[in-house]
């Protein structure tokens, strides 16, 4: 509780105290796949329910987005409910996935239903300007989400950070929480309790589906520009599970710490490494394996575990 | 509310096939309020399978299961539960990752929405099984004997009308039995109605009122404890022709 | 006057985890001898063959084997040692052929070099080995399931077989014919066989001496004849009721 106390503060006041505009990049970035893979903790660390395929929703969150500026010239705020409402749609979809297959073949499933639109995006000219991805147009003013000034994105990301982490929050304490941590341990022991593990395993996917696609459309307004190939790729759906996995599957602030680890580890290889140019992709995803690899085996609650003990 | 003339739990006919096999055939008999019985039978005779049937793990191929004259079959095992039919499992299925109190929880959470007033259910149940110490502790640090107890608290955490134990003595150890076997005693005598698989014949027929034998899928007996392990039928089921008379 | 054990189980303690099985379990069994395993279930009567063959590690206690201790030897040397276990419910290679399960089963070193004289051999005492040979091994039925296995066991060149539940599952024919073949084991290789068996009365008609086990502990050991209507196997699997 006092490290999200730390957390938060240090993450909302870093404006008033940072200038560089890197670095005040690199915190916005921190706090959106933060805010992502805290959604994604809600269905993979509390639902137990892992899935590689995340990215659908962020890319139906930025599509919507996107798609609202540019060919339905309104707010990308709608943007942000419509895809906030397509995913948890698709997110139902998924739950009802994670009720007839269990372990690996949900994974694949998972990772199905991102590439499924990924396709459709790609090759839908028509209305998604296809695999080219479409530019965000910037309109200045907030209700267009038009805003230059990066410390305003920085309270507007931080806004729902909060909410995520306190959805998180409510899951660890609420009655809701603890059926789903017996969900997440033995389902056919929960049932038998009385705990509609089925209902509650659909309901966790789709809020973190629902939260993910916001995080997708903020993140197409602060970046400018939605390509099909990114935002639903699988590894963004990979970084968004290895983030809450590595901060602490499970945990609330998890989520956020790993984001920051990924973002940083991230950030510094392309410093380190641009030069290579297409070796990169093969370079990080070498060194997530590692991270992975050194996390499961002396720290599995994570850093938020690492931390506690230190 | 039931009728005073229908029984608690009514089992009519439940019949289960798996591919060829009939683990379940025509199983039939009642139980009424406060009942303690017994269900026996050599290994391979359907007796976790009926559990698996009135519990709503499995839907029968047959037959009817009715709790205060309300029909079960279709339900599943959460609602069944809620309807007031609670269960244990032979293989013990604590929530490793939680502590022992957590684990009743989560019982009690089925009947109160206050989380606060489940923990206090919770504590109450821990005290009654004789766990009460161990409340903080991690499940998975508990003895097999203590993790029963555990199984049995969470499960009547849910409040039930009907108790389903499956192999409550199962793999404890000698010792530990006598204190299992009082408890399910108390649980009884506070008005609970129970169902219970057995294997070992001293505990069930030091505990139960009534013995139903099942035998390759089937009930070939009914009754008194001392009745049934004279039975023709069980006697030849268990040990062969040579043994009986 | 008693023959020295060939097989020697003292004040065994077998645990799963925290969960201990047996608790200070004794057998014996003399060569050529047929000896049978009962006891209600959950007794642990597996779990004591499932020892002696090493796919478990005892707590405490002995298991010896023709006067040598083999409790710290490792599984895939105790079938070297002389001891073949036949598992419950067969477990033979589904997708192997029937010809390719048996001959597996003389693996170890000792009756590898036999191999091709021991498989002649046992085809004549059950002709279905090469009647059925490239048959894949699950299209059998239970009942000649269970002789591919005890077949495949044979090959290791026992001086004990060990059979988990040879009767599970089988019509009474095939019950009749799979006794038969016990008998005949014994008689013409004698081969000492130990076998866990439901059926009481099967077992002790076919067994020269019986083992009772409950919960965990040996609590009644003789010879078939005296086991056979005893008052005290009713007692121990049906309670103090049944007398």
């Amino acid at each position: 509780m006092r490290g999200a106390l730390l957390f938060f503060a240090a993450a909302g006041l870093a404006p008033l105290v940072v200038s560089d505009a890197f670095l005040l990049d690199s915190l916005v970035l921190m706090l959106v796949w933060g805010c992502a893979a805290g959604a994604w903790n809600i269905a993979g660390g509390y639902a137990g329910q892992i899935s590689l395929g995340h990215s659908a929703f962020f890319g139906l969150g930025a599509y919507a987005a996107a798609l609202c500026g540019v060919r339905w010239n309104i707010s990308p705020w709608y943007g942000v409910a419509i895809g906030a409402v397509l995913a948890t749609g698709a997110g139902a979809v998924i739950g009802f996935l994670s009720n007839r297959l269990r372990g690996p073949y949900f994974v694949i499933a998972t990772i199905a239903v991102s590439q499924v639109l990924l396709i459709g995006a790609s090759r839908w000219r028509g209305f998604t300007a296809g695999s080219e991805g479409i530019p965000v147009p910037f309109r200045p003013g907030f209700w267009t989400l038009g805003i230059a000034d990066k410390r305003l994105w920085i309270w507007i990301v931080l806004a729902l950070a909060l909410m995520v982490y306190l959805v998180q929050v409510y899951l660890e304490r609420s009655r809701r929480g603890f059926q789903l941590a017996a969900v997440r341990e033995d389902e056919d022991a929960a049932l038998s309790l009385g705990v509609a593990a089925r209902r509650l395993k659909v309901v966790a996917i789709a809020v973190s589906a629902a939260f993910t696609a916001v995080c997708g459309a903020l993140w197409a307004q602060y970046v400018g520009f939605v390509d099909p190939l990114y935002v639903f790729s699988v590894d963004l759906s990979i970084r968004f599970a290895l983030a809450a996995i590595l901060g602490g599957l499970g945990s609330a602030l998890g989520p956020f710490l790993g984001a920051v680890l990924v973002t940083t580890l991230e950030t510094w290889l392309r410093a380190e490494f641009g030069g290579l140019g297409s070796h990169l992709v093969g370079l990080y995803l070498i060194l997530y394996g590692i991270a992975l690899i050194v996390i499961v085996r002396y720290a599995p609650q994570g850093l938020v575990g690492w931390l506690r003990r230190t | 509310m039931a009728a005073p003339d229908v029984s608690l739990l009514r089992i009519r006919g439940v019949t289960k096939r798996f591919g060829g096999i009939t683990a379940n055939r025509g199983i039939t008999f009642d139980v009424e309020a406060g009942e303690l019985v017994g269900i026996i039978g050599p290994n391979g005779a359907g007796k976790s399978t009926l559990f698996e049937c009135i519990s709503g793990f499995y839907a029968p191929d047959e037959g009817e299961v009715e709790l205060d004259g309300a029909r079960l079959i279709g339900l599943s095992p959460d609602r069944v539960c809620r309807r007031g039919i609670a269960r244990t499992f032979q293989k013990l299925r604590p929530f490793q990752g939680m502590t022992v109190a957590e684990n009743v929880m989560v019982g009690a959470l089925t009947r109160t929405r206050v989380v606060k007033q489940a923990r206090e259910q919770a504590h109450e149940w821990l005290r009654r099984v004789g766990l009460a110490e161990k409340a903080h502790a991690h499940a998975r640090t508990l003895s097999t004997g203590q993790r029963k107890r555990l199984e049995l608290a969470r499960a009547l955490a849910t409040a039930p009308r009907v108790l389903l134990l499956d192999e409550v003595t199962g793999g404890v150890d000698q010792r530990s039995i006598p204190g299992l076997v009082e408890l399910v005693r108390e649980l009884h005598r506070g008005g609970l109605t129970l169902l219970v698989i057995e294997h070992n014949m001293r505990v069930v027929t030091a505990v139960a009122q009534r013995i139903i034998a099942l035998h390759m899928g089937e009930v070939i007996a009914d009754g008194a404890p001392d009745v049934v392990a004279r039975d023709r039928k069980v006697v030849e089921a268990y040990l062969g022709q040579a043994y009986v008379g | 006057m008693s023959a020295p054990a060939q097989l020697a189980l003292q004040d065994l303690d077998v645990a799963y985890g925290d969960m201990q099985v047996l608790w200070g379990a004794q057998l014996t069994v003399a060569a050529g001898e047929i000896v049978a395993l009962l006891g209600p279930n959950g007794a642990g009567k597996s779990t004591l063959v499932n020892t002696i063959s090493g796919l478990l590690r005892p707590r405490a206690g002995s298991i010896s084997f023709e006067g040598r201790r083999i409790d710290g030897t490792p599984a895939y040397r105790r079938a070297a040692d002389g001891i073949a276990h036949v598992l419950e419910r067969r477990r033979l290679f589904p997708f192997l052929t029937v010809h390719d399960n048996v001959v597996l089963g003389a693996h170890n070193p000792r009756a590898r070099p036999h191999r091709e004289e021991t498989l002649a051999r046992l085809q004549t005492l059950l002709p279905l080995l090469k009647s059925r040979g490239g048959q894949l091994a699950h299209t059998l039925s239970g009942g000649e399931q269970q002789m591919v296995a005890i077949a495949r066991g044979l090959m290791a060149q026992p001086k004990l077989l060990m059979i988990d539940e040879p009767f599970l599952g089988l019509a009474p024919r095939m019950v009749a014919q799979i006794g038969e073949l016990v008998r005949r084991i014994r008689d013409e290789q004698g081969i000492s066989v130990l076998f866990i068996e439901q059926n009481v009365e099967l077992s002790l008609k076919l067994a020269d001496r019986g083992v009772v086990l409950e919960s965990g502990r040996t609590v009644l050991s003789g010879s078939s004849a005296e086991l056979l209507r005893s008052a005290e196997v009713k007692r121990i699997f049906l309670g103090d009721f049944a007398l």
